[in-house]
């Protein structure tokens, strides 16, 4: 026999070990009781749906910000991207993917805005996706081309997971026919400009870093395009800062709006000092000479 | 040439998208104005049981119905116009002014108003969910379609809302000589405080609403109290 647990006194104590689970609190039936357990179990759908996407969600959120983290580790733009550095972004991809479509079936008609709040991590993707496809071809994507990518990835995401089940097999030949009918995740217009709000900061730490390390304004590749002078991530910097001042103020949620406007604004005067700094004083160091940054590039790349 | 870094037919694009919406929210604006006055003077008319007798209900609530006309008109308007447009972007819009129309009827429902020819208003009454998309006549808790519907969010809200004046009520009936409708003020808030326990509630404004209900409980249980201190309950109540 395990020994009492003792009081001050010295006497056996009534309970011991974790307290007996609570009687389930007996509940007065009254009239109004099966109105209000019909209620809860439709409250309860709700509130467990949601819980779903959020946490799916909050697992979409930290693997783009692990791609952004990716594309932050290359140097130039207008190019294909490091091996190691599209090896990570595809992989990161394909784990969105299954969660994109884990949640794709809840997030149907009405309820893909009912949840929009719980889908913040959309706006992360957007940021992720636009900001790669900047690096890549040095242009914005537009919302429809993106929206049919995110389409596209929980599509995928649902087909994978269909190929690891074992007993799959016959569905596999209709799969052609069903994939067009797979539930997908949508992009709503919020989410892609909030999104490439973001991408704004992102264009910003990108041409701080490139600037730093290479010594040169990130342009894109003036041989392959026989310009003269290629287009810089200052100047994209200021289209898409102008893009954004044109855009007639959004009604909705006119705060978070303009708060991202004031942001945006700082990311393009640093991007813009940077540019004045490359001009004015760039010209002093010998081309091709690397500051003692290198090693903060070494450390960086080992990540 | 490069090509440039933002497609100009993106920006059009995005910027028609801006000004439609825009435009749908000056319009919604307008029907929710509409359908703020019809609530705040269905509101002001039923402000007035706490100070009549239950001997003059019927005109009273007479005219609380004819607000509530005008209120489930708009509704129609605002469910016909918000129907376009996908549900949950703008609800955020109208939902205050839903509850509070819920709650209009649901407490002119509950004093015994709202009765028809088939079936006539009776006091203690209480109004489910779909008896409230019958009247307002439009869908409730809509899950496989997106178009205007009253939640159940809302009209939990809206019923939260009455128990606040239904315990004003309990007192300024008692002021008023009519002590069997404190009791049965007291008895409905019980049960309705009852039923609310049976929500597995998350932390959100509904919570928030439940938790207030407490305080009503304890007013009409301070009424009854008196009441029953000083013989005052009429046992025709006291035996319900």
């Amino acid at each position: 026999m395990s020994g009492f647990k003792r009081d001050r006194q010295g006497n056996a104590k009534k309970f011991d070990g974790p307290k007996p689970a609570p009687k389930p609190k007996s509940i007065v039936r009254n009239a109004y009781t099966p109105l209000f357990e019909h209620l809860r179990d439709e409250l309860d759908e709700h509130h467990d749906r949601r819980d779903r996407i959020g946490k799916a969600s909050r697992d979409i959120t930290a693997l783009s910000k692990k791609i952004i983290f990716s594309l932050q580790r290359a140097r130039k733009i207008d190019d294909d991207l490091p091996q190691e550095i599209q090896a990570d972004i595809d992989s990161r991809l394909a784990e969105i993917a299954k969660l994109l479509a884990s949640i794709a079936p809840e997030v149907q008609n009405i309820n893909r805005l009912r949840y929009a709040r719980s889908l913040v991590c959309l706006e992360e993707l957007v940021e992720a996706l636009t900001f790669a496809h900047y690096v890549k071809t040095q242009t914005l994507i537009g919302h429809e081309e993106l929206s049919l990518i995110v389409e596209d990835l929980a599509r995928q995401g649902a087909a994978s997971e269909d190929v690891a089940m074992p007993d799959a097999g016959e569905d596999v030949v209709q799969k052609p026919t069903e994939a067009a009918d797979l539930p997908t995740v949508s992009i709503t217009d919020d989410d892609y400009l909030y999104g490439v709000f973001d991408l704004t900061g992102e264009m910003m730490r990108f041409a701080t870093t490139a600037s730093a390390l290479t010594g040169k304004m990130a342009s894109g590749d003036a041989a392959a395009l026989d310009d003269d002078a290629p287009r810089t991530i200052v100047e994209d910097m200021h289209d898409l800062g102008s893009f954004f001042e044109m855009l007639p103020l959004r009604a909705g949620n006119r705060v978070a709006w303009d708060k991202k406007l004031e942001v945006m604004r700082q990311s393009v005067h640093k991007v813009e000092k940077l540019g004045y700094d490359r001009v004015v004083r760039g010209s002093e160091r010998p081309a091709g000479w690397v500051p003692d940054l290198s090693s903060a590039d070494q450390s960086e790349g080992l990540e | 040439m490069a090509p440039p870094m933002i497609d100009p037919a993106l920006f059009d694009q995005l910027k028609t998208k801006i000004e439609e919406d825009t435009s749908v929210r000056k319009e919604l604006d307008q029907i929710i104005d509409e359908l703020n006055q019809h609530v705040a003077y269905t509101q002001g008319v039923l402000s007035r049981i706490h100070s009549t007798p239950r001997s003059k209900y019927p005109v009273l609530l007479g005219q609380v119905e004819e607000g509530i006309k005008k209120e489930i008109e708009t509704v129609g308007k605002l469910s016909e116009f918000a129907s376009k447009y996908p549900y949950y972007k703008y609800n955020y819009k109208w939902t205050r002014m839903i509850q509070d129309a819920i709650s209009t009827v649901l407490l002119c429902a509950w004093l015994g108003g709202m009765g028809s020819e088939s079936k006539p208003g009776e006091v203690c009454h209480l109004l489910t969910l779909e008896d409230i998309g019958e009247l307002f006549r439009v869908p409730i808790n809509l899950k496989d379609r997106d178009a205007f519907h009253i939640t159940v969010e809302e009209y939990l809200l809206g019923l939260i809302n009455i128990i606040d004046e239904l315990s004003r009520l309990a007192m300024n009936s008692v002021t008023l000589g009519d002590n069997e409708l404190a009791v049965q003020i007291s008895s409905f808030i019980k049960d309705l405080h009852a039923g609310f326990q049976v929500l597995n509630l998350k932390n959100d404004i509904l919570r928030k609403r439940v938790d207030s209900i407490k305080y009503a409980v304890k007013k009409v249980e301070d009424v009854v109290y008196d009441l029953s201190l000083r013989n005052l309950i009429p046992a025709k109540a006291a035996s319900e």
